[in-house]
């Protein structure tokens, strides 16, 4: 792959305002995630509810850190991805792509490439900002920041690798449903409320085997965040999942690409 | 040409459209279209709306695919060109750009995806007159600023090749006059130029050759000049206008003759010293007699009505 045509698409991204806008949608739902987590681990809920094990527990680190960067900024990312190819057919801009770069394979892999730049991008500020704002909570409850804990480190690298690629997911979404609009709907919804549902629909039905590998759960596995309803793939099971995920969604976004007409 | 400078020849490639079908579910907005473009002149590719311009534009540059037949640059299909952007620039609808860029953006991906210097982008927009608005985003742009700037992406990687879909929409009339001015230099160092118009007066004075289409089929192709001639016809002014009227069709009935006002005539198919011939002989009185230019426009309009939807 050409470098230019990386550096390209990179240049698409970066020269409109709609990446920064996202950057600071995925700080401040980080910071709230992270912080609140934080706040509320270990506490009783009432109600009868279990307790939550407490702020020395490595698994709540890792939800603190890692789980909240991951749930701030992967909605963030995929919103990248879907808008960063549906520009190109709402704004016709895929005329002057593909005549600068007819084999359109190159286009889609090199967009490909340059959202997850930016997708990982934006998992590491993700991952900043819980640190800070979980953090901070932390130690205002007086206990250690705990970044020694195990399998934080590993939680965060995958955490911010996540964020990365659901920007490949968005991409693919972005190829099979090109009206902007549309595209961006169906995918907030499918991941806020149709994948919800149907999660909770599967366990209902005790098919939670089925469940641990819906796009979104079996991302949040790949941090090992302490569970709250039904288990969670192992972390190394829900990486590999996401990965399928992301080849699968952008293979699909250079299929429908190289075949359309751009009219 | 009769240029005394010698000019820097830049060697055009040649566009040749095969056969050409496309059909979009059931229209065929192409029909066994065929015709070659050569280098080193302006040709200017007609029809009325909704004739196929576009989409034939839009195959030659690999961006729709034919139903069947072929479209070659230099030979090759756009696809296979090395350097699509060093040897094609292509200027299609004004709108294609990202409103929230700006124009120098717009271009610098381009150069970017083209390994063009991204330096030339400033040197191109300055060519088309947007050097002072190279920083604004281009939704704030009129619709000459975005001719301009689709021109500059079309120029942007020095073509050999320049192919642009009504270029003068939305230009006033010095920049109509700067672009047939870019248009004829750019032949001139033997490019190859097609620019496609559904206004015939728009590019007439520009144009060396023409290809008429209309309802996606070939109507007519050639040299400027010889539609030019094929249309041009003579005026007589007579008081005795019917009878030199039957006159001439009596001895040519194949010419064409048409009646104006009380005392005049428009011919074709006779020159202005064969009608003085055949007036003395029937001792005709004339009071004009004069080579007319072809009405090009008219002629447009009766090529391409027969078959236009
Ligand atoms: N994507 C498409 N889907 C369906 N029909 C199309 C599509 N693009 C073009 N057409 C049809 O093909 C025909 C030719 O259209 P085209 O745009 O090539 O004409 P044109 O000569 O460029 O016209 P104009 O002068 O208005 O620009 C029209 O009937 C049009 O409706
Ligand atoms: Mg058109």
């Amino acid at each position: 792959m050409r470098l230019g045509l990386v550096r390209s698409e990179l240049t698409k991204i970066l020269s409109t305002r709609l990446w920064w806008g996202l950057l600071i949608g995925v700080v401040l739902y980080t910071v709230i995630q992270s912080a609140a987590s934080a706040a509320f681990a270990g506490l009783d809920p009432g109600a009868g509810q279990p307790t939550t094990p407490g702020l020395e527990s490595p698994e709540t680190l890792r939800g603190i850190y890692a789980a909240a960067a991951f749930s701030g900024a992967y909605i963030f990312a995929l919103v990248i991805g879907v808008t960063g190819m549906t520009g190109e057919y709402r704004y016709e801009t895929a005329t002057p792509t593909f005549l600068a770069t007819p084999r359109r394979v190159r286009v889609v892999v090199s967009k490909a490439i340059a959202h997850l730049v930016v997708g990982i991008g934006y998992g590491v500020v993700a991952v900043l900002s819980a640190f800070l704002a979980g953090g901070l909570v932390v130690l205002i409850r007086g206990n250690d920041l705990g970044l020694g804990s195990p399998g934080l480190w590993r939680a965060v690298a995958l955490a911010v690798l996540a964020v990365g690629l659901w920007t490949l997911v968005g991409i693919g979404i972005g190829t099979l449903i090109r009206n902007q609009v549309a595209a961006l709907l169906v995918a907030v919804a499918v991941t806020f409320l149709v994948e919800p549902l149907v999660s909770v629909g599967l366990y209902a039905a005790d098919l939670e085997e089925v469940g641990k590998f819906l796009p979104s759960t079996a991302s949040s596995a790949v941090t090992s965040p302490p569970a709250v309803f039904g288990e969670l793939l192992p972390w190394w099971a829900g990486a590999l999942v996401l990965g399928g995920y992301a080849v699968l969604f952008a293979a699909m976004g250079v299929w429908l690409s190289v075949r359309r007409d751009v009219t | 040409m009769s240029t005394t400078t010698p000019l820097p020849q830049k060697p055009g490639l040649p566009l040749e459209v095969r056969a050409l079908t496309k059909r979009f579910g059931g229209v065929r907005a192409v029909d066994d279209l065929s015709f070659t473009v050569p280098p080193g002149r302006v040709t200017g590719f007609l029809g009325p709306n909704g004739a196929g311009k576009t989409t034939t534009l839009r195959c030659l540059l690999g961006l729709v695919r034919p139903t069947s037949g072929e479209v070659l640059v230099g030979g090759r299909a756009y696809r296979d060109l090395d350097q699509p952007l060093r040897q094609v620039g292509a200027a299609l609808e004004a709108a294609s750009f990202h409103p929230g860029r700006s124009a120098r953006d717009h271009l610098k991906f381009l150069a970017q995806a083209a390994d063009i210097p991204v330096a030339r982008v400033d040197e191109v927009l300055a060519t088309v007159g947007l050097a002072e608005f190279s920083g604004r985003r281009v939704g704030n742009f009129s619709l000459g600023m975005r001719q301009r700037l689709g021109l500059a992406q079309a120029l942007v990687g020095d073509p050999s090749v320049l192919i642009l879909d009504e270029p003068a929409n939305g230009l006033d009339p010095a920049g109509i006059a700067w672009l047939r001015g870019l248009l004829r230099a750019l032949a001139a160092e033997g490019r190859t130029v097609l620019v496609s118009s559904h206004v015939l007066s728009e590019v007439q004075q520009t144009v060396d050759d023409v290809v008429v289409i209309a309802d996606g089929r070939l109507v007519t192709q050639g040299p400027l000049v010889e539609l030019e001639r094929s249309q041009a016809s003579v005026l007589v002014r007579t008081p005795e206008r019917d009878r030199l009227a039957g006159s001439l069709r009596e001895v040519r009935p194949q010419s064409t003759v048409s009646e104006d006002g009380a005392d005049a005539l428009h011919v074709s198919g006779w020159s202005t010293a064969e009608i003085g011939r055949l007036a003395h002989d029937q001792r005709l009185e004339l009071h004009e007699l004069a080579n007319e230019p072809g009405d090009l426009e008219r002629l447009f309009l009766e090529l391409t009505q027969g078959v236009s939807r």
